[in-house]
C-alpha cells in the first residue's frame, strides 16, 4: 500500500512536469499547425513565418534549431553540469510516504498555468483570435485578425512556458546541456496521445503518461517500465489515431 | 636538358611542399554530446595534450620526416552505430590510429568496422569483451571492475559494513556488463545483491528508487550510470530518507556527481572507484602541462589522466614505427613498456580475461566520503594478470 501511495504522488508529480511542456507544444501545434522542437522565438520570428504552412519544412527547420542551440549551449558551457539547487528543499514525510517540497510547488505552478492558459484561449479576444487562425486562416485574415501580430505572440507563450518548466524542473534534476533530450520526446508523446492541438487532451495526457510511467517502473523496473508505456501509447493510437481528444484535421 | 631540368623541378615541389606541411591524423573518439560527453570530450583532450607533446618536440617521424600531429575528433554519441560511423569517417581520411572510444556499445559497434579499415582503436569499455584475440588491433585503456572491483569493495566494508547491495545502471551493455561483474565480486564478499536497470535517457529517478528502497539495501551502488545520472539517484535516495552509504564501482566522474547531488553533504557517505590515483601530485601535473602547451584547462576531469599513457604510447610507437600504418605500429606498441612519466610504472593485462594482453594497468584509486567528509583517494598499485 505504501508503494502504492508513493507511485502515485511520484506519478502526479511526473505529471505535472510533462503538462507544463506538452502545452507549450499543443498551443504552437494548435494555432499554427507547426510540430516544434526548439522553442527558439527569434528563429521562429523571421524563418517560420515563410514556412509555417509547410509542416515537414517546418519541422526539420525546429529540429534543425534544436541542435543548433543544444551544441551551442555545449560548447560555451562545457559538458558538465551546475550545481544548482531549488530554493525550497526538502520532503514532507508521512511515515514511509513522502513528498518531495520542490514538486509540491511545480504541481500547483502547473495547475495554475493550465487555468490560466484555458481562460486566456478561451475568455479573452487575444485566445479568440488565435483560435480562430487555428481554425480557418483564410477567414481569419478576412475578419481582420493579423497573424503577424498573434502568431508571434503564441510563440511567446509557448517558450514562456518552456522556460519556466526548465527553470523548475532542472533544480530537481540536474542542469546539464542534454537534459532536456529524453523529456522533449515524452512531451511530444504526450501531446500525440492527448491529440495534437487538444489544450484539455495534452494536460489529461501528461498526467496518465507521468501516472503510467510511475506505476510501471515502480512494479516492473525502469526497463520494463519505458516499455509499457509506449506500448500503451501505440495501442491507443491504433484505436484511437486522434488521441484522447484530438480532431481529424483532414480525411486520408 | 633544359626539360630533364625543368620535370625534375616539377617532379620536386610536391615532395617539398609536403616535407613543409607534413602532417599526422590522429582520431579521437567518444561520446561529445549526450549525458555522458565528460568521456568522449576527455578522449579528445588526452589526444590533444599528447599531440601537443610530441609537436613540442618537432612532431612524430613518419617515413623518414618529422610531422605535425594534428586530432580529429569524432563524436560517437555513445551508441555502436556512432563507433561504427565514426571508424569509417576517420578512414576516409586516412586516419589509422583512434584514441577511444569509451563505452562498451561503442567498443563492441567499432571492433569489426575498425578491423576492416586497418585502424588501432583503444576504448575505455568495461565491456565482457572489450578485448578479442580476433581482432588485435584493438587496445584496452584500462581495466575493467573483474581486476579492481575486489578491492574496492574490501576498502569500502571497513568504513561502512555491509549485508546487502542494490545495484543501479542503464539496461544496455555499458550498464549490464558492468553492474553483472561487481555483483559477483559483492558476492563474493558475503554481500546479497540486487541488480536493477533503467533505460538510457531516464531523467526522473523518484520511481527507481521507490522500487530499490522496497527491498532496503544497506548500500546503493550507481556502478556505470553516467555520472549526471547517478548524482540524480543520490538526490533522490536521499530525498526518500535512504541513509546508507553510496557507492561507485564505474566509471569516474566523482566532481560531477557532487555538483549534480547538491554537495558532499547530500551525498554525505560514498565510496568510488578512480581510473588513476587522482591524489597523486605527479597524476595532478598533467593539468598544469595542457594549460601550458595548450594555453586552456582540459575538459572531462579525471578521465583525462586515465587516457593520456594510451595517446603518448601510441605516437611514441608511430616514432619508432616510422609509420603509422595499423599493424606496424600495433606491432611497436606491444613492445613498449607501461611506464608513464606522470602515471608511474604499469603492466600489460588483458591476457587472463581476454586472452590478449592489450590491456594497460596502472596504479588506480579508491575514494571514500565518510559522514560529509572527503578522506581523499587512496592510492593502489597495479599488478601484473
Amino acid at each position: 500500500m505504501e508503494q502504492f501511495l508513493q507511485a502515485a504522488i511520484i506519478g502526479i508529480s511526473l505529471g505535472a512536469q510533462y503538462s507544463l511542456l506538452a502545452l507549450g507544444f499543443t498551443l504552437i501545434f494548435g494555432i499554427l499547425g507547426v510540430v516544434n522542437f526548439s522553442l527558439g522565438w527569434v528563429f521562429e520570428l523571421f524563418l517560420l513565418e515563410r514556412l509555417v504552412d509547410d509542416h515537414l519544412a517546418t519541422l526539420m527547420l525546429t529540429l534543425g534549431l534544436y541542435l543548433i542551440m543544444s551544441t551551442g549551449m555545449l560548447t560555451i558551457f562545457g559538458p558538465l553540469s551546475m550545481e544548482f539547487t531549488f530554493p525550497v528543499t526538502g520532503a514532507l514525510r508521512m511515515g514511509p510516504i513522502y513528498v518531495a517540497r520542490e514538486n509540491l510547488i511545480v504541481l500547483a505552478i502547473c495547475l495554475a498555468m493550465i487555468g490560466v492558459l484555458w481562460v486566456l484561449l478561451f475568455r479573452t479576444d487575444l485566445g479568440r483570435g488565435l483560435r480562430a487562425l487555428a481554425d480557418d486562416r483564410a477567414v481569419a485574415r478576412a475578419q481582420g485578425l493579423s497573424p503577424k501580430l498573434l502568431f508571434p505572440m503564441a510563440f511567446a507563450i509557448a517558450t514562456g512556458l518552456a522556460g519556466l518548466t526548465g527553470a523548475l524542473v532542472t533544480p530537481i534534476l540536474s542542469l546539464s546541456p542534454a537534459v532536456g533530450d529524453p523529456v522533449l520526446a515524452t512531451s511530444f508523446l504526450t501531446v500525440i496521445l492527448g491529440g495534437l492541438g487538444s489544450l484539455e487532451g495534452a494536460a489529461i495526457a501528461a498526467f496518465i503518461v507521468g501516472i503510467v510511467e510511475a506505476f510501471s517502473s515502480v512494479y516492473f523496473g525502469g526497463s520494463v517500465g519505458a516499455l509499457i508505456l509506449f506500448v500503451l501509447v501505440l495501442l491507443l493510437l491504433v484505436f484511437r489515431p486522434t488521441g484522447l481528444l484530438g480532431r481529424t484535421v483532414r480525411g486520408a | 636538358m633544359k626539360l630533364r631540368l625543368l620535370a625534375a623541378l616539377v617532379c620536386a615541389l610536391p615532395t617539398a611542399s609536403y616535407a613543409q606541411n607534413c602532417e599526422m591524423k590522429l582520431g579521437a573518439m567518444g561520446p561529445m554530446s549526450g549525458g555522458a560527453a565528460q568521456w568522449g570530450l576527455a578522449m579528445n583532450s588526452a589526444a590533444e595534450l599528447a599531440a601537443a607533446e610530441v609537436n613540442a618536440q618537432g612532431g612524430v617521424k613518419l617515413n623518414g620526416k618529422m610531422c605535425k600531429v594534428v586530432v580529429v575528433p569524432y563524436d560517437s554519441k555513445y551508441t555502436a552505430d556512432g563507433a561504427a560511423a565514426g571508424s569509417n569517417a576517420l578512414a576516409a581520411q586516412d586516419i589509422h590510429l583512434i584514441i577511444g572510444p569509451v563505452g562498451s556499445p561503442e567498443a563492441t559497434g567499432i571492433k569489426p568496422v575498425a578491423a576492416r579499415n586497418g585502424q588501432v582503436a583503444w576504448n575505455a569499455a568495461y565491456a565482457k569483451n572489450s578485448l578479442e584475440p580476433k581482432y588485435p588491433l584493438m587496445f584496452h585503456i584500462a581495466p575493467g571492475p573483474g581486476v579492481w572491483a575486489d578491492a574496492v569493495i574490501k576498502r569500502a566494508m571497513k568504513e561502512f559494513p555491509m549485508k546487502s547491495v542494490a545495484l543501479i545502471a542503464p539496461n544496455d551493455q555499458g550498464g549490464t556488463d558492468i553492474a553483472s561483474v561487481d555483483a559477483e565480486a559483492y558476492k563474493a564478499n558475503g554481500i546479497k545483491t540486487t541488480e536493477e536497470y533503467y533505460q538510457r535517457g531516464t531523467t526522473n529517478f523518484a520511481p527507481i528508487v521507490t522500487r530499490i528502497l522496497a527491498s532496503n539495501p544497506d548500500v546503493v551502488d550507481t556502478a556505470s550510470s553516467p555520472p549526471g545520472d547517478a548524482g540524480v539517484i543520490i538526490k533522490q535516495l536521499r530525498l526518500a530518507g535512504f541513509k546508507g552509504a553510496v557507492g561507485r564501482l564505474g566509471g569516474p566522474g566523482t566532481d560531477e556527481i557532487l555538483r549534480v547531488a547538491g554537495g558532499i553533504d547530500v551525498v554525505k557517505n560514498f565510496y568510488w572507484f578512480e581510473t588513476v590515483a587522482t591524489a597523486d601530485p605527479k597524476v595532478r601535473e598533467i593539468d598544469d602541462e595542457y594549460k601550458k602547451l595548450l594555453g586552456k584547462d582540459p575538459v572531462g576531469g579525471t578521465a583525462v589522466w586515465a587516457d593520456l599513457p594510451a595517446a603518448r604510447m601510441t605516437l611514441k610507437a608511430v616514432s619508432i614505427a616510422g609509420t603509422d600504418d595499423a599493424k606496424a605500429v600495433a606491432a611497436e606498441l606491444r613492445k613498449l613498456p607501461v611506464d608513464d612519466p606522470n602515471m608511474g610504472k604499469g603492466y600489460w593485462t588483458g591476457k587472463k580475461q581476454f586472452g590478449i594482453a592489450q590491456e594497460l594497468s596502472f596504479p588506480f584509486g579508491i575514494g571514500i566520503i565518510k559522514d560529509g567528509k572527503n578522506l581523499g583517494v587512496e592510492r593502489q598499485d597495479a599488478r601484473p594478470d
